[in-house]
């Protein structure tokens, strides 16, 4: 894929990225590596934190932790905030909410258990993250956030509900926190990604991926890299003038 | 500088207030320098220049100076 962001647009940055082993995760670290950044990347598996490649480690922090453990997330955060202080990073500039969950579950059949798990994961945990991250960013009055929601959440999708609910929780803090958090130099800003080739969508049976496909203007499932791609240029200073924006990555799909 | 002479320049910087402005009945929202987005910049302020992270229960009742003093002291902050 060529790049069109210039080199170095997050040099002397720290970012966080949370799903960070994921389809979408893994193409970002490598993106804001690339960009110069220095990442703390999140995840709930150890082993697969430390076992990614991405042609570097110098930059690359792992954080080993469950996003809905409101404890954990807070230690993360702690971890970050020492090693800036100790200035073994810069300070943190950009968050990205990338882990998520996607329920797929009728409304006669979703329990209430499923729905609350939903709701923890792709929006109650992305919170409390812009709560920290906002904190330590507010005070050099500078920082990017992004969040990741979904076209699904933007216009429905039937069978649905308890994932489109959540994302669009999520899709209404990032516009209001883009009002809020602007006075204290942070944006807030987010990516809906539709059909992305991603261990999230491979359980789709061939007839299923067809029949969404055929709802995509261009044909084709997207790539993570591509998502990566527009989330780089929401976090970095390339967008210094959009916050409060949602960028559909999507191929112009209709769920 | 000890614990106390801290906490007056945390408000200072964070507030943009004069020294003599920072006691103790000082209140979240009584002065236009205290808002809702200055008082999140007075907790990053506190957090730095103590090296805490603090709850956010305990946020929302940093209410005054003297609150934030007895709130940072949980946090084994000594202002003796």
């Amino acid at each position: 894929m060529i790049s069109t962001s210039p080199k170095g647009t997050l040099n002397n940055s720290t970012v966080l990225i949370t799903g960070a082993t994921g389809g979408i995760g893994r193409a970002l670290v490598s993106r804001c590596l690339a960009q110069g950044a220095t990442v703390f990347v999140a995840g709930r598996d150890q082993a697969t934190l430390e076992s990614a490649d991405y042609s570097t480690d110098k930059q690359i922090f792992p954080l080993v932790y469950d996003v809905t453990d409101e404890h954990a997330v807070k230690d993360a955060f702690r971890q970050i905030q020492k090693k800036v202080s100790d200035g073994v990073v810069p300070p943190l500039y950009g968050l990205v909410n990338n882990a998520g969950i996607m329920m797929e579950s009728p409304l006669s059949v979703t329990s209430m258990d499923k729905l609350k798990q939903q709701l923890n994961v792709n929006f109650l945990a992305p919170y409390q993250h812009m709560q920290y991250a906002a904190r330590l960013m507010s005070r050099l009055r500078k920082g990017s956030i992004v969040n990741v929601v979904s076209m699904v959440s933007e216009q429905g999708s039937a069978g649905m509900s308890a994932y489109a609910a959540s994302k669009a929780a999520l899709t209404g803090a990032t516009k209001s926190l883009a009002k809020e958090l602007s006075p204290v130099g942070i944006r807030v800003n987010a990516v809906a990604p539709g059909f992305i080739d991603t261990p999230l969508t491979e359980h789709f049976e061939p007839e299923a991926r067809n029949k969404v496909l055929q709802r995509t203007a261009m044909q084709r499932a997207g790539d993570p890299a591509e998502v990566a791609e527009a989330i780089l240029y929401l976090l970095s200073p390339q967008s210094s003038y959009t916050t409060g924006h949602v960028l559909p990555v999507d191929g112009m799909f209709a769920p | 500088m000890n614990n106390q002479d801290k906490l007056r320049q945390a408000f200072v910087t964070a507030l943009g207030v004069k020294p003599e402005t920072v006691t103790d009945e000082l209140q979240y929202n009584t002065i236009a320098e205290w808002d809702s987005t200055a008082h999140m910049v007075l907790i990053a302020e506190l957090e730095n220049v103590f090296d805490v992270m603090l709850d956010t229960d305990d946020i929302i009742d940093m209410s005054s100076v003297k609150h934030a003093r007895l709130i940072l002291q949980k946090y084994d902050i000594d202002f003796a």
